[in-house]
């Protein structure tokens, strides 16, 4: 049985983000190409292609998601976003003909995050992306289920590599199910063992308690 | 739920032992068992028939589908069919390993009786795999676990309920303008 310490909060998938949750976190630095629809008078620092000490208007750049999400407002027009190429229509058509093939990995690996992040600005493609990220889920849970309900005692890296980070805390489930029930049919878990809580705990040296 | 706590409770179901010690009528909060007499069949919960059966004080009879060829039907049935086919017991795989584990002394075939419940558990995980892919893939919103035990589900329930969670979340994506509703889940 898996015990921790505390739970993770699972990320929030969705249009909303958890503000707990890590792999929230780290999405939120994904970056996104964007162009500037003002311009930013002495932020030039920040764009470190240029050599002026503004950033002008219709400069194009790089922003993570949550500046990106900061600055965007769809009345006050300061920043354009554009789609990262993996949820543009070539990529589209690819994840149309078969999603199992691509590393999402690579792509993401926050594939699913992203994609529902991106309707937050609209963009007329934004059906699309919605239906793309939807049906790509929806066709590659026969792998993952298959997988991780198979790979019993083996190496699994091969299997988990092209998977994008949502999609391996899936395959991660899905082995907790297998191996429990492994466990349970070879008898193990009738044997009584120490909590990893109790494992892991050290007494604290006297030393630290009198600092 | 760990599958041991499935075997928890596979453990209240009744089973038929021949005691060889005598003993009044004993009061249970679960309900009455006995009275023992040597050589006189009486009902006993599983988790009870093992206890004595461990101590050398009784012999388990086998449940009446626990046998070969009536296992056998039931494996051929299980293949033929698509849905799921009614089990004898709501708790077959457990009782098996108990008993078996326990009490294979009084299993007449043990061997054979391992290998058909393990082989009818395949067929079924792998039916259980299939039904919940085409769930998935036609994107349905309920469906009927008829005649699925406890131990069945139990094994695909973190990572289907996860993956549900998620594609509804991806579902909700393609209605816009609910923004509106903002909540954090927790």
């Amino acid at each position: 049985m898996a015990t921790q310490s505390y739970t993770p909060v699972p990320p929030g998938v969705g249009m909303e983000d958890n503000f707990l949750s890590l792999d929230d976190i780290l999405l939120s630095q994904e970056k996104l190409p964007c162009r500037t629809e003002t311009a930013f008078p002495r932020l030039g620092f920040l764009e470190k292609s240029g050599d002026t000490g503004d950033i002008q208007e219709g400069t194009k750049m790089e922003m993570p998601l949550w500046l990106a999400k900061g600055l965007y407002d769809s009345k006050r027009r300061v920043v354009a976003v554009d789609l990262p190429k993996v949820y543009r229509e070539g990529w589209r058509t690819v994840f149309g003909a078969d999603p199992n093939v691509v590393d999402l990995h690579k792509m993401g690996p926050y594939y699913y995050g992203l994609g529902s992040q991106l309707l937050h600005f609209d963009s007329p493609e934004n059906p699309d992306i919605a239906q793309t990220v939807l049906q790509t889920f929806v066709r590659r849970f026969r792998r993952i289920m298959d997988s991780s309900q198979n790979a019993y005692n083996e190496d699994t890296s091969a299997l988990v590599e092209k998977l994008d980070c949502m999609e391996r805390s899936l395959f991660r489930s899905g082995q907790a199910g297998l191996h429990d029930f492994q466990r349970w049919e070879k008898g193990q878990s009738s044997q009584m063992t120490a909590s990893s809580l109790v494992q892991n705990y050290r007494k604290r040296k006297f030393a630290e308690l009198e600092a | 739920m760990d599958p041991s706590e499935v075997e928890f409770l596979a453990e209240k179901e009744m089973v038929t032992i021949i005691p060889n010690f005598s003993l009044d009528k004993v009061y249970l909060i679960g309900g009455d068992l006995g009275p023992f007499n040597p050589g006189l069949p009486v009902d006993v919960p599983v988790w009870l028939a093992i206890n004595l059966k461990q101590r050398q004080k009784c012999r388990i009879v086998p449940p009446d589908w626990m046998d070969v060829e009536k296992l056998e039907e039931i494996r051929e049935q299980e293949r033929k069919v698509g849905m799921f086919t009614p089990m004898p017991s709501p708790y077959y795989m457990e009782l098996t390993k108990l008993l078996l584990n326990h009490a294979s002394d009084n299993i007449p075939k043990a061997d054979e009786i391992r290998t058909l419940v393990k082989d009818t558990w395949d067929t079924r995980i792998a039916k259980l795999r299939l039904s919940a892919d085409s769930f998935v893939s036609q994107q349905e919103a309920h469906a009927k676990l008829d005649n699925l035990t406890l131990m069945e589900i139990n094994t695909i329930r973190q990572l289907f309920l996860e993956s549900l969670n998620h594609m509804y979340k991806l579902r909700t994506n393609m209605q816009p303008g609910k923004d509106s509703a903002k909540s954090q889940d927790f």
